[in-house]
């Protein structure tokens, strides 16, 4: 059991072929592995080591990406196959891109890797009013906000986001983690976000931070 | 006593990157149109630009649809020169072109198909977001079938590749007469033509998803770029200062694809380019890619270039560092930090002190900000960067 589990992640750290996780992930079920074991120790564990070395320098955007997709592949056959045993539902993150903004390259590699990392994401999509996320939150009470923005005349909107946040009474509940290429941690500071991510395997990290502390 | 000569702005330019000393140090900087068009709110006379129309970027090569403004040099208005001077016109986009057509629109977007067959979405509304990426909706190709038919539009053989009047002689002279900035060809990488064609997840990924269609796009990408330029490469030859090598294959973090796949698959064609120039006698060869290219500029420079821009200080690029470890291997222009220039008075000034003497003295340097100037670019702080960095360029 431990073997087939390892040479899962195995697989997702060396980039391996979709088709041959898919086709050990099946024998893991059918050995009636339990799902959260399969997810952990072996998928979500190998996403882990591949961004580490993402973080070191070893593999770039291409191998990230990559493995995000084997991951989000391999997850798409649990869910067909697991009609008897529940998928966890992890950390709620409220995503999007804020209003006046419509680019979504960053925004949706960070979905890939945080969907991989285990937590649902719901993606709001781009250039949103701000009422969007604060009507978001309260409806999901999700703990966690990303916003988006890859302007630095659109960056000012997740100010205007966070201000709402405040007037809703909904700040205090909520992790605000901003990202794109026109942020910065000074940034985030100056209109009181919580964190700012300068990737998406960052950003990712950052919210896996949170959850568990 | 000698009579003084001055040297041209080409001159000067031909100098820096061959490493030798010019008489003034020049300066280069590329504007959005856009930049411009706010810039006549904020000062700019008005009589100074007579044209503004919409046409899609030059040759065809880019995805994107601006505005373009006509009768007004944003370089000799403020004394520094455009990096695309005077270039090879040939066209090395998909002929025939994509109808370029709205799609759909409301109030907020409107989707559109550009020519380059990309279907994007734009706000309407919005000031000033013209410059930069739509929100991309469709790519062109998607599989090996997809690419199979735009492979048609990519043949290097089509006469409307030059321009009708085309005339070998006329254009040896106009480029040798030419003094006003570099003479240019301008080429699309491996990496930036793929992941024009199919987005940068998609063609990020190819390599582990289906290399073989990879290699096929890289291959033909070959090709067509050596044969669509040989005409003009020899005809023009040493004629042609310089090769602006379009990629953007970096992100903040690093390049797209990992310096491996570089390696395997796209390090044996760049040298099949830069071979074939340096034939030509053409060896100041540039590449444009934005992001962190620190990873891959002992690749860049096995692979023959010469030269880098912008330098985007935001992705940890120093220009100064890269002078120091690669001696003259890199001609460098760029490198000043937009965020610090826009914010005008201290922030500029230090920015500036910090690197321009440093590398005006170790040479092969050209100052300007580490990519197009961008519209937060106030119009009297663009006067008061263009008036504070002047005073570095004399010897």
């Amino acid at each position: 059991m431990e073997d087939l589990l390892d040479e899962i992640r195995k697989l997702v750290v060396e980039l391996g072929d979709s088709n041959k996780i898919k086709k050990l992930v099946k024998e893991a079920l059918a050995r009636r592995i339990p799902l959260s074991r399969i997810i952990g120790e072996s998928l979500r564990r190998g996403l882990e080591e591949v961004g580490r070395k993402y973080e070191n320098g070893e593999y770039f955007l291409s191998e990230l990406l990559y493995a995000a997709s084997l991951m989000n592949d391999a997850l798409q056959m649990l869910k067909l196959h697991s009609k008897d045993q529940e998928m966890e539902t992890g950390e709620v993150i409220v995503l999007g891109t804020v209003r006046g903004d419509i680019h979504d390259i960053g925004k949706n590699v960070f979905k890939m890797l945080a969907q991989a990392a285990g937590f649902e994401v719901i993606d709001l999509g781009v250039d949103l009013e701000p009422e969007i996320f604060v009507e978001k939150l309260k409806e999901t009470n999700a703990r966690i906000l990303g916003l988006s923005a890859l302007l630095t005349t659109t960056r000012l909107e997740m100010k205007t986001v966070i201000n709402r946040l405040n007037q809703a009474g909904i700040r205090n509940k909520v992790k605000v983690l901003i990202g794109g290429n026109a942020v910065t941690q000074e940034f985030a500071e100056e209109i009181g976000a919580d964190a700012a991510a300068l990737d998406a395997a960052e950003g990712v990290e950052i919210c896996r931070r949170w959850v568990s502390s | 006593m000698g009579e003084f000569m001055m040297m041209t702005p080409r001159e000067r330019i031909k100098a820096v990157i061959n490493f030798k000393k010019p008489d003034v140090l020049p300066w280069i900087e590329i504007s959005y149109d856009e930049t411009i068009i706010k810039w006549l709110k904020e000062g700019l006379p008005a009589d100074k630009v007579t044209v503004i129309e919409w046409g899609i970027a030059r040759e065809g090569r880019l995805l994107l649809n601006w505005p373009h403004v006509r009768g007004f040099d944003p370089y000799s208005h403020f004394g520094c020169q455009y990096m695309l001077g005077c270039y090879v016109p040939i066209d090395i986009g998909p002929i025939p072109r994509f109808k370029r057509s709205i799609l759909s629109e409301n109030e907020r977007y409107v989707d559109l198909r550009t020519e380059t067959g990309v279907i994007a979405r734009r706000i309407k509304s919005a000031e000033y977001t013209w410059y930069s990426m739509p929100m991309f909706l469709e790519f062109p190709v998607k599989d090996r079938k997809t690419w199979e038919d735009y492979k048609t539009r990519l043949d290097p053989e089509d006469p409307r590749r030059y321009p009708k009047d085309w005339h070998k002689d006329a254009y040896i002279e106009a480029f040798e007469q030419y003094q006003a900035a570099n003479t240019v060809l301008t080429l699309t990488g491996f990496y930036g033509f793929g992941a024009q064609l199919m987005g940068i997840e998609d063609f990020s990924t190819l390599y582990y998803k289906d290399m073989e269609l990879m290699i096929d796009m890289i291959q033909h990408w070959e090709y067509f770029t050596i044969e669509t330029i040989r005409y003009a490469v020899e005809t023009l030859k040493d004629r042609i200062d310089m090769i602006y090598w379009w990629e953007d294959m970096a992100e903040k973090h690093g390049p797209c694809i990992s310096p491996k796949i570089f390696r395997e698959l796209f390090l044996p064609h760049y040298k099949n380019i830069t071979g074939f120039l340096n034939k030509n006698k053409v060896d100041r060869i540039l590449v444009d890619s934005d992001g962190n290219i620190n990873p891959v500029l002992d690749l860049l420079s096995e692979a023959g270039i010469t030269g880098l821009w912008p330098l985007e200080v935001n992705a940890g690029v120093n220009a100064i560092d890269i002078r120091r470890k690669y001696d003259n291997k890199f001609f460098l222009i760029g490198n000043l930090d937009k965020r610090e220039l826009v914010k005008g008075g201290e922030a500029m000034e230090k920015e500036i002190d910090s690197k321009v003497p440093i590398l005006k003295g170790l040479g092969g340097y050209i100052p300007g900000i580490d990519h197009l100037i961008p519209v937060e670019f106030n119009y009297q702080r663009f006067k008061e960067y263009s008036d504070y960095l002047k005073r570095h360029l004399i010897y």
